[in-house]
């Protein structure tokens, strides 16, 4: 074989072979089955990762379907994992104001909220105002409509003031 | 003639020791050599060299190319590899910047000892293609040299410390002592295996095994639990230095076949 060929293979094995131990030290895969999944979850990953570049990247539409309707049912764990699926990468702010609506509905209570799930939608929240600040809901049925109302009542929620003692908060609704 | 003949045999005993064999048997004949024969065996002697020289050229080329990568690949690969005791999953440890220090000692260290020449590793005279190829295999040399520092390193506590003061008081020390190539080999040779008895026989057998709770360890193995808590020793399975065993037998394998100076190509 040709020297100059030599160094080119040479050069390639080490380029290859270098990529696959970086790539075993990034996943740390835990067996030898895991290698394969985690190498089809990078080569998932990297494919939407490419589709954000090329401007080509879209949310499962499927998926964001199936998690409306596990949100218009009141299943907001369920709606959350899905509306994730569909937007692995949270490039888009529909799916992301979905989220952090769910954090909220689950979150709400007549009485007392939930300041955990409060605090993961205000965290949410904030996600789609840098998405999209002038973000606005098509939804009907949902009464706050923008990120900023949203925002505002995870604020609200958080804090304890007078207001938390009235009798009367029970009769409120449920946005 | 004859004169010649010996001259012949004397620079070809200088030269190639699988030539003087051949020539020996040539003049153990006894038969006298007419010129056209003596012309004829210079000739064939001559193209048995350039062979000879031209297959030596090839290996050596290889080794430098394809085996010595592959082996540092191997040991960057293996170094940081660890399996945990509980279920044998695969554990891929980073390695700690002090590592990559060490290394960066260790290839000066290297290059004090005439280890690696870098004038016959890079050089204007060579290819582009060349000089790339070749800061390839000293760059798999540094990640297997970092590896194999993170694979002989205890990855916690006191020990940890302990060892890596060791390390970098041998190999301050070493930088600034007259060394050869073979005794650097050797030093090494020791200095790894040191290390890989300190931390894969007596560290572990200090380590308790995993037990189902805290007062069942400290029943069973009160000295072991006592010295895991103490020194925060990590719990990895037997496996473990088995792997980092071939690791370190192929790090100086692969240091035993570095060249201090690459081979030049010939196209």
């Amino acid at each position: 074989m040709k020297t100059k060929y030599l160094q080119i293979f040479s050069l390639s094995l080490t380029v290859f072979y270098g990529f696959f131990i970086l790539w075993l030290y990034w996943a740390e895969p835990k067996s030898l089955e895991d290698v394969s999944v985690k190498a089809k979850e990078t080569i998932e990953s990297a494919t939407t990762k490419g589709e954000i570049i090329i401007g080509t990247y879209e949310v499962d539409k499927e998926k964001f379907a199936q998690g409306l309707q596990a949100f218009r049912s009141d299943n907001f764990i369920l709606a959350r994992d899905l509306f994730e699926r569909a937007d692995p990468e949270r490039r888009d702010a529909r799916t992301q104001f979905y989220i952090a609506y769910s954090f909220y509905r689950q979150g709400w209570g007549r009485v007392s909220n939930d300041d955990a799930l409060f605090r993961q939608g205000l965290e949410q929240v904030n996600r789609v105002v840098t998405l999209d600040k002038n973000f606005r809901a098509t939804d009907e049925n949902l009464k706050l409509q923008t990120p900023v109302e949203l925002k505002n009542e995870f604020e609200e929620g958080l804090k304890v003031t007078a207001d938390d003692f009235n009798p009367f908060r029970i009769l409120r609704e449920r946005k | 003639m004859q004169k010649d003949k010996e001259q012949t045999e004397e620079t070809a005993v200088g030269n190639d020791f699988q030539i003087v064999e051949g020539e020996i048997l040539e003049v153990s004949s006894g038969e006298e050599i007419e010129p056209f024969a003596e012309e004829e065996t210079k000739i064939s002697i001559k193209k048995q060299r350039t062979k000879d020289k031209g297959q030596r050229a090839n290996t050596k080329i290889q080794i430098q190319y394809l085996l010595l990568p592959l082996i540092f690949l191997t040991v960057t690969l293996l170094g940081g590899w660890r399996l945990s005791l509980e279920d044998n999953a695969f554990i891929f440890l980073k390695p700690p910047l002090v590592c990559l220090i060490f290394a960066v000692m260790l290839l000066a260290l290297f290059l004090r000892a005439k280890l690696i020449r870098l004038e016959g590793w890079f050089s204007e005279d060579f290819t582009l293609l060349q000089n790339i190829a070749n800061a390839a295999v000293l760059l798999t040399l540094f990640t297997a040299s970092a590896q194999i520092f993170n694979s002989l390193l205890p990855e916690q506590g006191l020990p940890f410390w302990v060892f890596a003061f060791c390390f970098l008081w041998t190999l301050w020390t070493n930088l600034f002592s007259v060394f050869d190539t073979k005794r650097l080999l050797q030093s090494l040779g020791s200095l790894f295996g040191f290390a890989f008895i300190a931390k894969y026989l007596v560290l572990s057998y200090m380590t308790a095994p995993v037990s189902e709770s805290w007062w069942r360890g400290i029943l069973q193995n009160p000295t072991q639990e006592f010295f895991t808590w103490l020194f925060d020793l990590p719990r990895f399975a037997v496996g473990t230095g088995y792997i980092q065993f071939f690791a370190i037998v192929l790090y100086l394998i692969g240091l035993y076949l570095l060249p201090p100076v690459a081979m030049k190509s010939e196209d």
